[in-house]
């Protein structure tokens, strides 16, 4: 997986690289006109005399409404965008998994809904998840705190072997403490061995 | 029926034993089977000049008769089939018919008497074997009024200690965990089910109380920082100071039995180990060494060995090793799933819970792997056992009205009590039995 990244990556730079190159050598005259205009204020300070100032500020005036609305048009487009990953990030806990008594081995589909965690993580870096691991009530409350300890650790190096950053991947446990059922029967019980899913932007 | 045997053989043996060494041996605290010994306690009888303004009379034939059916080895004869005459008869040997006892079935009978000036207190006890006629134990306390009641305790302490070889557990207290929805604290309650005092205020998960030698601090994990950290509390100054907060598990598990260490399982290295603490010096040693999950270790009481739970060999089951972590050896064969070990104070026994049929209970066995044994058949199961000082009683959490709730049991199976909650909305657990205390 990271031999992946390390080739997307030096290609990246490759390309960038060349584009600027290419781009420099091209187009030197235009970079020295868009000095002169940023410059303008102090120019018409020297030699330029009012009527030109004048001009330039006209010229200048226009793109910045427009480069406004570009700007506000696109800072409504990543606000929604930035709500809807927080949706759909908010989402992953309706997506438990779930284990056999005494067990912290993945099924089929634990493997499943784990795939595509690590997919939206994958795409989504702003992102970092926090598994809990938790048990029924049945057995003592220190072995179950070491149970959902190793249900919680099974999801991780899951979704970490698919290529997900270890530092935003954390695990607690909380054994039989927080059951989403308290019912004192099987149905309640295998609603109870879980691991949840909180997935949150990554504090800066 | 294996059962029976055993307790038969070990009757036996004490007899035998017994009658070399002790005059009578009354009591086998272990045997199971036990019959709770019928005993009739008078009023007392007033052997000074002052008149009886606080009823003193009744009062400490009251407290007697309650404090011995809470020991749970007792059946206190209701006062109304006495045929003796009080006025007529002493409260010493020469003026007792034991017959007028033996007829209305007791095998032992108190008698007692006290001298009051209100503020000053004289008070005698007496306990005699009604079938053979003779004083077992008799004592005299002089202090003030407001020691009476320590008085009272102090001859139970007697009467067990003559009749069962250990004193009484009055003076202990019990703590545990009680939870509602999603916050638990630490609270402790007496053996006798009063005083029930609230302990932590931490307002989050809060685990796994265990008591120091001393009696005077609690060891414990707690969420309060988001994470199970383990910290010390002391019970008088209330401050609470963080023991270890390494990432991942800091499972409080044990105090030494001489004070200077603590027992308890980290996963910071990848997996759940046992760790020793020194509380001294600080120092961190790893005791355990195994992929598998190891939890709960528990000193034995003269702290060389430990008994923990390990699923090495596929499913939890208990093991003991030494206190430096070597020679370890499985302890428990019978049964799919056994957890929570708690080593009698007598030294001899493992008390644990294990499942079977459908649900867990507590099972005792030999430190050495012998005389497995059931001791609790309760609907609502047995979990989390711990011995009382003395090993007469374990504590275990048993579902009552679909609530966890903190029992008491004899350890020979008998006299369940059920001890008081801080409300019918709180599910407890973790019970921890204290040391003995200085409770009055």
């Amino acid at each position: 997986m990271k031999r992946n990244v390390w080739i997307v990556g030096s290609l990246a730079i490759i390309c960038a690289f060349v584009f600027v190159f290419a781009t420099g050598c091209a187009k030197t005259p235009v970079v020295k006109e868009e000095v002169a205009l940023q410059e303008g204020e102090s120019v018409i300070a020297t030699a330029e005399t009012a009527p030109a100032k004048v001009e330039e500020k006209e010229v200048v005036a226009q793109p910045k409404e427009e480069a406004k609305k570009v700007v506000e048009d696109t800072s409504m487009k990543e606000k929604e965008l930035w709500e809807r990953l927080l949706a759909e990030a908010s989402d992953f806990k309706n997506r438990d998994i779930y284990f056999a008594f005494d067990r912290y081995d993945l099924n089929a589909k634990s493997r499943d809904n784990l795939t595509k965690l690590a997919d939206w993580l994958l795409v989504n870096t702003e992102f970092e998840v926090t598994i809990e691991g938790h048990c029924d009530e049945r057995g003592t409350t220190e072995y179950n705190l070491a149970l959902g300890e190793r249900r919680a650790e099974a999801a991780k190096a899951y979704v970490v072997n698919l290529g997900v950053d270890i530092g935003k991947v954390s695990t607690i446990s909380y054994g039989e403490e927080l059951p989403v059922d308290p019912g004192h029967n099987e149905a309640a019980w295998s609603k109870n061995r879980r691991d949840h899913f909180l997935v949150y932007p990554s504090k800066k | 029926m294996l059962r029976k045997s055993v307790g038969l053989m070990m009757s036996i043996f004490i007899l035998f034993w017994s009658s070399t060494v002790w005059s009578k041996v009354y009591i086998d605290i272990n045997a199971p089977g036990f019959q709770k010994y019928p005993i009739a306690v008078t009023d007392f009888k007033n052997i000074g000049t002052t008149d009886d303004r606080e009823n003193l009379s009744v009062w400490f034939s009251y407290q007697l008769s309650r404090y011995l059916k809470l020991t749970g080895f007792f059946n206190v004869i209701n006062k109304g089939a006495f045929l003796e005459d009080p006025e007529q008869a002493g409260i010493t040997i020469e003026g007792i018919n034991f017959s007028d006892w033996s007829t209305i079935g007791a095998d032992f009978l108190i008698k007692g008497g006290f001298d009051s000036d209100g503020k000053a207190l004289s008070a005698e006890f007496r306990i005699f074997d009604v079938v053979e006629g003779r004083l077992i134990v008799g004592k005299r306390y002089e202090d003030t009024m407001e020691k009476r009641k320590l008085m009272v305790l102090k001859f139970i302490d007697e009467i067990l200690l003559a009749l069962t070889g250990e004193r009484g557990v009055f003076n202990t207290r019990i703590a545990f965990v009680a939870k509602d929805r999603d916050v638990s604290e630490i609270y402790t309650i007496n053996f006798d089910g009063t005083d029930l005092i609230k302990r932590t205020r931490l307002e989050s998960l809060t685990m796994f109380p265990q008591w120091s030698p001393d009696g005077r601090q609690i060891f414990f994990t707690s969420y309060l920082n988001g994470n199970p950290d383990s910290y010390i509390m002391n019970l008088e100054t209330k401050r609470v100071r963080e023991v270890t907060s390494f990432r991942g598990l800091n499972m409080a598990s044990a105090w030494s039995p001489d004070g200077s260490k603590l027992l308890l399982v980290l996963s910071r290295d990848g997996n759940e180990e046992i760790y020793v603490k020194d509380v001294e010096n600080g120092g961190l040693r790893r005791l355990t060494n195994n992929p598998a999950i190891d939890v709960s270790p528990t000193w034995s009481p003269d702290g060389s060995m430990i008994a923990f739970v390990s699923n090495r060999s596929g499913s939890p089951q208990i093991f003991t090793m030494d206190s430096d972590g070597r020679g370890t050896s499985r302890l428990t064969y019978e049964g799919s799933y056994n957890t929570s070990p708690s080593w009698s104070p007598r030294g001899k026994r493992i008390a644990y819970e294990g499942a079977t049929n459908g649900r867990f209970q507590i099972f005792s066995i030999d430190d050495d792997g012998g005389n497995f044994v059931q001791l609790t058949f309760e609907r609502g199961g047995g979990e989390s056992p711990s011995w009382s000082p003395g090993g007469m009683y374990v504590t275990f959490v048993s579902t009552i009205d679909g609530k966890k709730k903190i029992c008491i049991i004899n350890s020979n199976g008998l006299n369940l009590r059920v001890l008081g909650s801080p409300g019918r909305s709180f599910s407890l657990d973790s019970p921890s039995w204290s040391p003995r205390l200085n409770l009055y």
